[in-house]
């Protein structure tokens, strides 16, 4: 330490000229160990350019700020260092380095005077927590359900396909705007949670498509796209921007991967709206591709998609990378089928692809179709046969946690935004944290019981 | 030089040193315990990464080259003579048989073409070969108007291997002529290429190809029997299909080996294509009429005892 300055007062230790006070013959621990803090406070302010005048007493604000060192200095205190206890063998623990040592000091004499069980209980205590905070508060969590050697987040892309017809030829309004960023938050808090990529599309009518023949093919063209910006993922998911991840707690890979051949089934028999031949009978047909089911294996599947109640449907799909998908989105579109058949291809990709379908083998021997309610629940007015009756192929059953809510043909004569949050709220709903069900169904339930009134809390 | 005091002492005594405590995990590390604390730590971490791992991915059927290449071509027993479907039909046969090929002749009756061109059923056998021998390297569709003249040369290793092919293919090079902008692909390996053609004066020869067997064989096949393309009135039918298909379709542009013609297919009209020379490995009478002075029976008897004397010969 340098002594090249003359030390300053300092409030409660007087004079402490290091040089001199040393021999000043006072024996309390105080002045002991306080000499040095004093100095290096002193040096600090000496640092503090602020105007004032280094002796300027410390304004020191509240009882316990002004009264601490009284306080302090009046409990009593084991100076003698090496025996608190007066037993000869507990030598080998730290000494006891008062309030004033350092942090690291006063923590090593205190674990010195630890008994070895109580330190092994602190031990596993503090790896506990430690892996608690790490699995659950950590970004380690989320780096080991995105990484390919962890859980795997990364190979699956989420396709949303946002901005519909918005852009040149439609201005949005407020409800077209509440549902689009209900939507997007709703994905990518989900996207977030397991690690997935989100890749938001633009929809909107671009001229490139206006007056073109393949006005609103864009689906196609933006898969492709997405497999080529991403090119580790597997697993690509095509939603509609009138879609709302019901279960967030649902990671794609619990609910589908890990066991699809479990959830597939590709005989499209099974539920067959628009009944189509299968399997196909040709003779010059191999075995496999005469078979209802293809080889019936989970990795030869590249699309996955479901059957509403009127045939295929798109609002929420999945492709594998593969090169069958690379075909098949190259086949997708094609002038001559188009030509053929734009006039009755309403619902364009949809009906090309059931086209394809029904007359390509290929096809066929690597679709699967999921149970709609899967990956793609509709609510009651979608897919209504005029009885107004819930169907439990295609309707979303809360009960049975649905994963997805698919609000199709919402845009048709039906209240979008009102379905939107509708279901927005059904799933918080449903998703509550036991804090809040706590609150809600027994507290509130309680007062509601004894007070005969409803009260939020 | 004096000094008025005696030389400060540093007001900051040292701390007393710490003596070496006794933590337990300062002792002396038991064998046993490192191993099984190890041993969890390496059993977590599989059990964390094993999820990761999905089934095995996908892997199409490798094709073990038994036979190396089936001969196809469908003959119209309807239309032509005996004697010259017998001869088509002995001409691949005895090709085949030298080399250890297989022969997949169909008549275009086999196949159920509803109501379109008879030609259409060419692809069908083409997937029907595809069917009856999973395990082929190739299959060369060869059309009933041609004979292979030249039974000395092997497909395998003056052709279809990958070192002569890639010396054949014509790169970046319109694909169907004279002036399609669309070209052959500039960097396809020889390897990749799955589909081996050529070109006569109007566009792609439809007439004898190479298709190297696997899912993209299926794809190309089933995708070109399309009912929509059949009901198109495509003015050559599945001639203009296949050119419509790869000027169109990038997947499979990129696996097309365009080679000269006179290697697979030299025409006897000159008008039409590249013309048949003495040597040429085959010979087609493309645009031969079904009877008529220049009917396909009597073209073909000009060639006929040439291949049958060269059969002989080799």
């Amino acid at each position: 330490m340098s002594l090249s300055r003359s030390p300053s007062p300092v409030p409660g230790g007087g004079w402490t000229s290091p040089g001199l006070n040393h021999h000043s013959g006072r024996t309390s621990p105080v002045n002991l160990s306080g000499g040095p803090v004093a100095w290096d406070s002193a040096k600090m302010r000496n640092h503090n350019i602020n105007g004032y005048p280094s002796f300027a007493p410390q304004q020191k604000t509240g009882f316990f700020a002004r009264h601490m060192r009284r306080l302090s200095s009046n409990l009593p205190r084991f100076a003698n260092s090496s025996s608190p206890y007066g037993h000869k063998g507990k030598q080998a623990r730290g000494p006891w380095y008062g309030p004033n040592g350092s942090l690291a000091q006063r923590i090593r004499s205190l674990f010195g005077r630890m008994g070895r069980k109580l330190k092994m209980r602190l031990l596993v205590a503090s790896i506990v927590l430690f892996c608690i905070i790490i699995f659950f508060n950590s970004p380690l969590i989320t780096y080991w359900r995105r990484a390919s050697w962890g859980y795997g987040g990364e190979k699956f892309v989420i396709i949303l396909g946002a901005n519909v017809g918005g852009g040149v030829m439609d201005w949005k309004g407020a409800r077209e705007w509440a549902i689009e960023r209900d939507s997007v938050r709703n994905k990518k808090r989900y996207a977030a949670k397991w690690g997935y990529e989100l890749e938001i599309v633009d929809m909107s009518t671009k001229k490139r498509y206006a007056h073109e023949w393949r006005e609103s093919w864009e689906k196609v063209d933006y898969v492709r796209k997405t497999m080529r910006k991403y090119p580790n993922a597997e697993w690509f998911w095509w939603l509609d921007l009138n879609t709302y991840v019901m279960e967030p707690s649902y990671p794609l890979q619990r609910h589908l991967f890990d066991d699809l051949n479990k959830h597939v089934y590709r005989d499209i028999n099974e539920y067959n709206p628009l009944n189509i031949t299968h399997p196909l009978t040709e003779i010059y047909l191999d075995d496999e591709a005469q078979s209802p089911i293809g080889d019936n294996k989970a990795n030869s599947l590249n699309l996955l998609l479901t059957q509403d109640c009127s045939g295929f449907n798109l609002g929420s799909f999945f492709m594998r990378r593969s090169a069958w998908t690379e075909r098949i989105l190259d086949m997708w579109w094609d002038p001559v089928l188009y030509e053929q058949k734009h006039m009755e291809w309403e619902h364009k990709e949809q009906d090309a692809l059931e086209q394809m379908y029904t007359s390509l083998p290929w096809v066929r021997q690597h679709t699967g179709f999921l149970p709609q309610r899967k990956i793609n629940s509709f609510p009651p007015a979608a897919c209504d046969d005029g009885t107004g009756k819930v169907s439990t192929r295609h309707h979303y059953n809360g009960d049975e946690r649905d994963f997805l809510v698919n609000m199709a043909g919402c845009e048709w004569g039906r209240d979008c935004w009102g379905e939107m949050y509708h279901y927005r709220e059904f799933s918080y709903w449903l998703n509550r944290n036991p804090w809040e069900r706590f609150k809600e169904d027994l507290v509130a339930e309680i007062w509601f019981k004894i007070t005969g009134k409803r009260v939020k809390l | 030089m004096h000094f008025a005091y005696p030389p400060r002492k540093s007001s900051n005594p040292p701390p007393f040193r710490l003596r070496p405590s006794n933590l337990p995990l300062r002792r002396r590390p038991r064998l046993r315990t490192v191993l099984v604390v190890l041993f969890t730590f390496l059993f977590g971490i599989f059990l964390l990464s094993r999820r990761g791992s999905g089934p095995d991915p996908y892997h199409e059927h490798e094709p073990t080259g038994n036979p190396p290449v089936v001969i196809v071509t469908v003959v119209d027993p309807s239309k032509f003579s005996g004697s010259y479907i017998k001869s088509i039909k002995e001409n691949r046969e005895q090709y085949a048989r030298k080399h250890g090929y297989e022969t997949h002749i169909p008549n275009v009756d086999d196949y159920d073409l509803v109501s379109h061109h008879k030609s259409w059923s060419k692809i069908m056998a083409m997937r029907h070969a595809l069917t009856k021998y999973p395990d082929c390297k190739f299959i060369w569709y060869l059309d009933q108007d041609a004979y292979i003249m030249d039974p000395t040369k092997s497909l395998t290793s003056d052709l279809l291997d990958s070192k002569t092919l890639g010396g054949l293919m014509i790169k970046d090079y319109p694909i169907v002529p004279p002036d399609s902008i669309i070209k052959s692909f500039a960097h396809l390996k020889s390897d990749d290429a799955r589909l081996v053609v050529s070109q006569d004066r109007d566009g792609l020869v439809s007439n004898s190809i190479f298709l190297r067997n696997g899912d993209w064989a299926k794809f190309l096949t089933e995708t070109w029997l399309d009912p929509l393309y059949r009901s198109y009135n495509f003015q050559k039918a599945e001639r203009h299909a296949l050119e419509h298909m790869v000027q169109w379709h990038p997947t499979i542009l990129s696996k097309i080996a365009l080679i000269p013609q006179r290697l697979i297919a030299s025409y006897t009209r000159a008008s039409l294509g590249a013309e048949y020379r003495e040597g040429d490995f085959v010979v087609m009478f493309y645009g031969c009429t079904v009877d008529g002075e220049r009917s396909c029976d009597s073209e073909s008897q000009l060639y006929r005892q040439k291949w049958q004397t060269a059969f002989q010969a080799s």
